[in-house]
């Protein structure tokens, strides 16, 4: 008997998320298969790639990244440059800078940057913390205050700050706030219904339910993207058919396999090419695994993933 | 497998207020009925009409508007022994939420509403028996398989037939109790759906007493494989007990919010 292929698409579906706004708006979301699943039905939406820079600018980063930045003086010409970058869909502007143990950057400080970076490019933007919570909020209202309506990506409302950061990014701005959880479905499921609770709108929520590089805890985070997609579809279950954003450099860039110099590892080889292969497996297993979106650093991760999507749409 | 499906129950011509508005056609105490109902966790909304001997097409047709206008197109379980009244109901129901109802037939004189729910691509609730309390867990399992067959043999597929052990009141019948439970695994290991009016249990008890007994029913049928009851949703203890146990059998996704869902 000759194979047959029935198509097996869900009734649910992943919800559609706009970012940005005009020509370069890009859409997270909208399947009704698990990830590339296309024989079951296409998939609308492509999985996206944000470039993430930091507001410290690329000191430190690897000779492919200082390449790729070459001779830009600030932030804004970084971002510009991180815009046009081969297979990037938005930017990530990552205040570390903010930190107060660290730069301490002012409020007003942060915001001001964040507002000439989204004058700048013509892709969507999206902001990371400096990973502290509190310091993060007050930065997160500001910034959702100084580009409101413009429709930006806030990463993101954690379990311990979602009502100030909900309200203001996602209700008062109009901005798309991220749900944070730590590799912890039950969680991630419950700051979606208590963000839905305070009156932020799933169509406003995007979920960023944890990440670690390959070798550090992953398979935590492969069980727990599988069972979010597999509960928003076969279950319906409407508070985790949020689209999935997955920050990936941010993981991958301090664990010993990209630190480590070729002089302590030599038999490791090129430091920076083990940093391009963990953001590249690291990114593909969260790719398969249901992430709508990952966030990369090195012009080589980004313009592999990007590759890696198109072939399997 | 989906989450349980709670049909509610409390749009009944039993019912002073609601045999009322039926007769005098005033949505405001259906409407309010429905509303207590969904807020309290049901999926389905049962519309018995009783006989409705007279105006039977008519008054059903009008209630199914009514809900579905008012409720984003509620599925409706439709219940009456007048066949014209739920075949007028399903000529203006909107299937968007879910298909309708046929509430029910059964393996004796009944057995017809299968053909209704067939030929109008309903579903049909399947009350295994012939009349009288079923003396046996085989003889419960034989009137399944009679409805099965009758049905697949108009072309229903198996899941759109919900299969009804007939529940039964525990004061007085607590030796079939056992029984019930049986047929509901029988169905549940041929992979079907089942309900019924679950209540029945608890029948005759004080009303204190009622949820209690409600409750521990629904707990030991949804462990033997029930995926469905008819029930009054405004009982919370049976909707919190219904929801936990959703999540104990992995049908939903556990937050500590559970119960607000």
């Amino acid at each position: 008997m000759p194979f047959k292929l029935t198509p097996q698409p869900f009734k649910a579906a992943i919800k559609e998320v706009e970012v940005g706004s005009g020509e370069k708006a890009i859409k997270l979301g909208g399947e009704k298969t698990f990830p590339f699943y296309t024989f079951d039905a296409p998939m609308p939406n492509a999985p996206k790639i944000g470039v993430e820079i930091s507001d410290l600018g690329f000191e430190g980063e690897s000779a492919g990244i200082k390449d790729f930045y070459g001779d830009v003086t600030n932030i804004v010409e970084m971002a510009k440059k991180a815009a046009a970058m081969e297979g990037a869909d938005f930017v990530v502007l990552r205040l570390e800078g903010a930190d107060p143990n660290g730069a301490n950057k002012s409020v007003d400080e942060c915001a001001e940057l964040a507002k000439a970076v989204a004058d700048a490019i013509d892709v969507p933007l999206a902001v990371m913390g400096c990973k502290n919570d509190e310091k993060d909020s007050e930065v997160f209202v500001k910034v959702s205050e100084v580009l409101s309506g413009r429709n930006i990506m806030v990463l993101s409302a954690k379990e311990a700050d979602y009502k100030t950061v909900g309200a203001s990014a996602g209700l008062a701005y109009g901005q798309k706030v991220g749900a944070e959880s730590a590799v912890d479905i039950n969680l991630a499921k419950q700051l979606n219904v208590l963000m839905t609770q305070l009156g932020v709108k799933p169509e406003n929520m995007i979920m960023n339910v944890g990440s670690a590089a390959a070798g550090y805890g992953y398979e935590y985070v492969a069980s727990t993207l599988d069972r979010v997609k597999a509960a928003a579809l076969a279950q319906n279950d409407n508070m985790l058919q949020m689209p999935i954003v997955t920050p990936i450099s941010t993981e991958t860039s301090t664990v010993k396999e990209a630190v480590a110099s070729e002089e302590d590892m030599p038999e490791w080889g090129s430091q920076e090419t083990r940093a391009i292969d963990m953001e590249v497996v690291t990114a593909a297993a969260c790719l398969a695994s249901g992430s709508n979106a990952v966030i990369l650093r090195h012009p080589e991760s980004v313009a592999t993933v990007s590759k890696l999507i198109k072939e399997l749409m | 497998m989906g989450r349980f499906i709670i049909i509610g129950e409390r749009i009944h011509c039993i019912s002073p207020v609601i045999r009322e508005a039926m007769n005098t056609m005033n949505p405001e105490p259906i409407l309010k009925r429905a509303k207590e109902q969904l807020d309290a966790g049901a999926t389905y909304i049962d519309v018995n009409i009783g006989p409705a001997e007279g105006n039977g097409p008519e008054l059903m047709s009008w209630v199914v508007k009514l809900l579905q206008e008012n409720f984003n197109n509620v599925p409706l379980a439709l219940d009456t022994a007048n066949k014209a009244a739920i075949e007028a109901g399903i000529a203006v129901y909107n299937r968007e939420n879910g298909k309708p109802i046929v509430n029910s037939a059964d393996a004796g004189d009944r057995l017809s509403y299968l053909d209704l729910a067939a030929a109008n691509d309903a579903i049909c609730i399947a009350l295994c028996s012939k009349g009288a309390v079923p003396g046996s867990l085989d003889e419960i399992m034989g009137f399944c398989q009679e409805l099965l067959e009758h049905g697949m043999m108009l072309g229903m597929d198996p899941t759109d037939m919900w299969f009804d052990p007939l529940f039964l009141v525990a004061k007085g019948m607590q030796d079939k109790q056992q029984q019930i439970l049986d047929a509901i695994k029988g169905f549940s290991d041929m992979g079907l759906n089942s309900t019924g009016g679950l209540s029945n249990v608890s029948n005759g008890m004080p009303k204190e007493l009622r949820p209690i007994m409600d409750s521990a029913m629904l707990a030991m049928s949804m462990a033997n494989g029930l995926t469905s009851a008819i029930v009054n949703p405004c009982d919370r203890r049976l909707i919190e007990t219904m929801k936990s146990c959703d999540i104990l059998k992995d049908n939903y996704m556990y937050a500590d919010s559970y119960l607000d869902l």
